[in-house]
Parts: C-alpha cells; sequence; structure tokens
C-alpha cells in the first residue's frame, strides 16, 4: 500500500510541477496571457458558437440584406441577409479545424523525414535539395497549383495542399535541429554505450526535437490558417456555401465599398487569431530554446 | 570572387532543374490521362492522340521527361487551353503590371523597413522602438488581402483619393499617371514586410553598434549619424540583404492575392485565373517563371554578400 501511495503522492509532485510551469509561462509576460485568453476564447467560440449563435449562420432573409452593425444583427448583414457574427462563429470552427489537420500533416510528414535526413547524409543531401527545390515555389502559388490538381475543392484538398506547402519548412527545422543535436555528447555516449541507430533516434534525438518542433508548428497553425483564408478568399479552397473568414470576405469583395463590415470582422477574427498565435509561438521559443530567439 | 560565383552558378542550375522535375511531377499527379484533361471534354480522338504525339506523351516516362526539360530550355512553355496562344507570350503580357507592382512595393518595403528599423535601434525599447514594434506584430499577422480592401474602402471609397482598381499599360499609353493605380497595393503588399525588415534592421544594428570598431569610430570624435550610417549600417547590410531577398518571395505570392484584390491585369491574378478554369499549360508555365525567378534572385542575393563582405569570397 504504502509504495502505491509514494508512487500517487509523486505523480501528483510532477502534476502539479508541470501545472504550476505552464501557469508561469502563462503569467509572466502580460502578451502572452492575453494571446493564451484569447486562443481559449476561439476555442470556446468554435466548440460552442453555432449553438450560442443569435441567427442560423446560412438563412437568407433578402429583406434584411445589407445591413450595417445594429442591435439585432450587431455585426450586421451580408447581402443575402446572412448574419455576420453567426456566419464568423462558424468559421472559427472550421479554421481551427484547418489550422489543427494542416499542422499535423506537416508535422507526421516533417518530422520523420527532417530526422532521417539529418541522421544519414546521403539521404540528407537528397532530401534537402528536394526541399529547397519545393520552396523556390511561392507558398500560395504551390498551394494553387495543388489545389488545381487535387481536383474540386474540399477540406481533405485543401489539408493536402496546404500540408504539402509546410511540410518542407517542417522538414528543414527538424533537419538542422537534428543536425546539431548528432554532433552532441550524449548522442555520442549512447552510441559508445552500445546503442543502436533507432534508439538513438527515439530516444536522444526526437526527445529533443520536441522545443524547436512546437514552435515551428505553431508557427505552422498561424500561417497555414492565413493560407487557408487566401485560397477561400480567392474561391478556390473550401466549397463556398460553407461559411469561413476567408469565403466570407470573397462573397463581400463587390460590396466592400457600401458594406465594408462584410469584410472588416472575418478579417478581425482572422488577424486576432493569426495575431494570438504568433505572439504565443514567440513566447514559446523564448522559453522553450533561448538559442532560436531572433532566427526565424 | 571567379570561384565563388561558378560554384554558386553550378548550384543555380541544379535548381532550375530541380524545379522543372518538380513541375513535371506535379503535372504527372493530375488524374486521368493529361491529354484529355487539357483538351477538356468537347475533344476528339483524333485531337487526343496528336497532343499525345507532340507531348511524347506515348514514349516511355523518361523519354517524356527529356523531351519536357528540352522544350523548357527552349522556351516553349506549351499553349494556353483557352486562349490557344503560347504561354509563355501570356505570361510576358502580364509581366509588366507585376513588375511594377513589385517594385512599388519593394520601394515601400525598403523605404519604410530600413528608416524605421534604423531609428528605433539608436534608442532602444524608446518610443519609436515601442510603436515599431506594435506595428511589426500587427503587420505579421493582416492578411495583406484584408488590409488592401480596408485601405480601398477607406482611400478609394470614402476619401475618393485614390482609384480603387485596375491598370492600364504604362509602356503602351507612356502615361506614368497610371502608377497612380499601384499606390493602395503596392501599399498593401509591402506593409508586412516592411515590418518584418524593420525588426531585421533593428537587431542588426543594436549587434554592430556594440562592436568595438563603433566605440573607436566615436572615440575619433567622428558625429554619430557618421558613426550609424558609414560604420554601422554597412555592416549591419547583410542580415538585411537576406531579409529582402525572402521579401521578394513573400512579394511574388503576396501579389497573387493583390493583384486579385485591385483588379490588376498580373501575372499573379493569372494564375488565380488559370486555376478555377483549370488551365493547367498556364499554371505549370506561371510556376516554372516564378520559381527561376526565385531561384535567381537566391543566386543574385549571394553574389551581393560577396560584394558588401569580402570575408565571405574567400570560403
Amino acid at each position: 500500500m504504502g509504495s502505491v501511495n509514494a508512487d500517487s503522492n509523486g505523480n501528483r509532485r510532477r502534476i502539479r510541477y508541470v501545472v504550476a510551469g505552464l501557469w508561469q509561462f502563462a503569467t509572466r509576460r502580460r502578451t502572452t496571457a492575453v494571446a493564451l485568453g484569447i486562443l481559449l476564447c476561439l476555442l470556446l467560440l468554435a466548440a460552442v458558437g453555432p449553438y450560442v449563435a443569435p441567427f442560423d449562420a446560412d438563412e437568407l432573409r433578402v429583406t434584411d440584406r445589407l445591413q450595417p452593425p445594429n442591435r439585432t444583427h450587431l455585426l450586421g448583414t451580408d447581402h443575402f441577409g446572412r448574419d455576420i457574427l453567426s456566419r464568423a462563429l462558424q468559421g472559427t470552427r472550421i479554421t481551427l479545424l484547418l489550422g489543427v489537420s494542416i499542422s499535423a500533416f506537416a508535422l507526421c510528414v516533417g518530422l520523420p523525414l527532417g530526422m532521417l535526413a539529418g541522421f544519414f547524409d546521403r539521404f540528407g543531401l537528397v532530401v534537402m535539395r528536394v526541399v529547397d527545390a519545393i520552396m523556390a515555389f511561392p507558398a500560395i502559388i504551390l498551394a494553387l497549383a495543388l489545389m488545381a490538381i487535387l481536383g474540386k475543392p474540399g477540406i481533405p484538398n485543401v489539408v493536402l495542399a496546404i500540408g504539402l506547402v509546410w511540410a518542407p519548412r517542417m522538414i528543414r527545422v527538424v533537419y538542422s535541429a537534428t543536425l546539431a543535436l548528432r554532433e552532441s555528447v550524449f548522442v555520442e555516449a549512447a552510441r559508445a554505450l552500445g546503442a543502436n541507430t533507432s534508439r538513438i533516434l527515439l530516444r536522444h534525438i526526437a526527445i529533443n526535437l520536441i522545443s524547436p518542433v512546437i514552435v515551428q508548428t505553431t508557427f505552422t497553425f498561424a500561417f497555414s490558417i492565413m493560407e487557408v483564408a487566401a485560397l477561400n478568399f480567392l474561391g478556390v479552397g473550401i466549397p463556398p456555401h460553407v461559411a469561413s473568414w476567408g469565403g466570407m470576405m470573397n462573397e463581400g469583395k463587390t460590396y466592400v465599398i457600401r458594406a465594408p463590415w462584410i469584410i472588416l470582422f472575418p478579417g478581425l477574427f482572422l488577424a486576432t487569431a493569426v495575431l494570438s498565435f504568433n505572439l504565443v509561438g514567440d513566447a514559446l521559443r523564448d522559453r522553450l530554446d533561448p538559442k532560436l530567439r531572433g532566427v526565424a | 570572387m571567379l570561384t565563388f560565383v561558378a560554384r554558386r552558378a553550378v548550384g543555380l542550375v541544379v535548381s532550375t532543374l530541380l524545379v522543372i522535375t518538380i513541375t513535371f511531377l506535379l503535372m504527372q499527379m493530375i488524374p486521368g490521362d493529361p491529354a484529355s484533361v487539357m483538351l477538356g471534354s468537347n475533344a476528339t480522338p483524333e485531337q487526343i492522340e496528336r497532343l499525345r504525339d507532340t507531348w511524347g506523351l506515348n514514349e516511355p516516362i523518361y523519354g517524356q521527361f527529356v523531351q519536357y526539360i528540352v522544350n523548357f530550355l527552349q522556351g516553349n512553355l506549351g499553349e494556353s487551353l483557352f486562349h490557344h496562344k503560347p504561354v509563355l507570350g501570356i505570361i510576358g503580357q502580364r509581366a509588366e503590371t507585376s513588375l511594377w507592382l513589385g517594385l512599388a512595393a519593394l520601394i515601400v518595403v525598403v523605404g519604410l523597413g530600413i528608416p524605421a528599423g534604423v531609428l528605433a535601434s539608436i534608442r532602444p525599447n524608446g518610443l519609436t522602438d515601442n510603436i515599431m514594434l506594435l506595428v511589426a506584430l500587427a503587420g505579421a499577422s493582416i492578411p495583406s488581402f484584408w488590409l488592401g480592401l480596408m485601405l480601398m474602402t477607406l482611400f478609394a471609397g470614402h476619401l475618393g483619393w485614390l482609384p480603387s482598381s485596375g491598370f492600364t499599360s504604362i509602356l503602351e499609353t507612356g502615361n506614368l499617371g497610371n502608377l497612380r493605380n499601384l499606390i493602395l497595393p503596392a501599399f498593401s503588399l509591402g506593409f508586412v514586410n516592411a515590418a518584418l525588415v524593420a525588426r531585421t534592421a533593428r537587431s542588426s544594428m543594436l549587434d554592430v553598434l556594440q562592436a568595438d570598431y563603433i566605440t573607436t569610430a566615436r572615440a575619433k570624435g567622428l558625429r554619430e549619424w557618421g558613426v550609424i550610417m558609414k560604420h554601422a549600417f554597412r555592416n549591419a547590410s547583410i542580415p538585411i540583404v537576406t531579409v529582402i531577398s525572402f521579401t521578394f518571395a513573400s512579394l511574388l505570392s503576396g501579389a497573387v492575392v493583390t493583384e486579385s484584390v485591385f483588379a490588376l491585369p498580373g501575372v499573379g491574378s493569372l494564375i488565380v485565373q488559370s486555376v478555377l478554369k483549370r488551365d493547367y499549360p498556364v499554371i505549370q508555365g506561371v510556376m516554372f517563371v516564378v520559381a527561376v525567378l526565385y531561384v535567381v534572385v537566391n543566386f543574385l542575393t549571394d553574389l551581393s554578400y560577396a560584394l558588401l563582405d569580402p570575408r565571405i569570397r574567400y570560403r
């Protein structure tokens, strides 16, 4: 019994330690706290948004079209009389969903490939040449071409197109971190103790890649939701009838001078989300890896 | 210096070949037979067979690839499915607008970014520095198309100071006044990057201003402005040049969206229209031209390092 208690005590202490660390990270700088607060709000809105939205996001009310912000429609209505606030809330969910999927995709492709490229010289030479060549294509142009090649607009294709744009950037970050780790003393020690390659990669290198990878994932998230919005704005992202921030701005651009609120508010949602992700990313970078400060 | 240039030139050629390979592979990913996809559903079997022949699609894949590279190196990027004109010619017609826009945006980037960064570095954590930090953060998070639309509402809509969209050739009409149409697009495109350049200029200047030779220069009794411009700025310029060359890539990206917002007839709006129409040869051609441009700019950036810092030539 005693040993079980000691174990759970140890676990509790460890959890308390982690929570204290997170709390310290969240509150040490005011900007980080604000950014994390905004992110939590966005998550909450994504979860409950459609239930608390004042109107149905897709309901057309032609009599209410192009209304400026007022008491009934807090953020106004678009050219079909749809409520901007309700649509923006709906867009929050799809944006976060896409951001998570794209970051996960970039991570799943970038982490293993980057590690292997950093560890095995010849493989690395080939992979990094290809990565460099892919990065010669500006992000949005590559994403547009991929959308054209993949066929129909739709969520899976958007994830694939933008994921393929960001995976090479993840590979590059993991690659250069692995190169440095490979030469470190603890890897040499592990090798001297007779550890095989897979053990070194998984137990000694992968663990130490967590910090740069978390930081890069945050930035991938921020950039990818901006790119999703750009694709939707250009009309080649997800189908136009699904409410998204970029899609709303696309539909509103014809009315921009008469009814700027159609574009103003989705853009503010987007800018706020991107800004808070960038702030959290910066703070994480400073916290996790002081060496990386001011690099990317 | 000559070996330095030669080595970089080899890299340039390798990168260009890889870019061609990637566009080739991407076009292989189009589901179905490329010839029938490219000709659309109204094509007759004879037309499809003829196109398969001209593209060498009946040959094995490595034969196709060799043919593809030869075509590209000869400047034959294929023919548009909709305009029935050579792709290179179409891109050429659109290039003027994009070049003016790029140039104007670059002026915004350099003209706003560098002075702002240098000013911020003179008194770190001062008022200018903090305002700069705030603007830079906002600049990195605001989508350029949204900024463009908002500027359009304000300056073209409410104030009526500037035209809201469109652009006509300056080379054909000889009318420099057309540049007015590019003020709003260039600002919305350049602003984001100006923020980035300002941050880099600031941190690079701060590094250099602590060097011993700056102390020496001050001790010699040089005027502060002379120290900053002549001694600090030139030595701080390498990271700034790097970031401006990155900026170039992001200007290329941003131009796609900005040209669509302001209805400018440039290469960026060309690729968007081609994607919407599935005009694959044009998409492929634009990708190729833009990537090669990017590779060449990187090459020139490397050369400029050697000019700015003589030590790099011998590495």
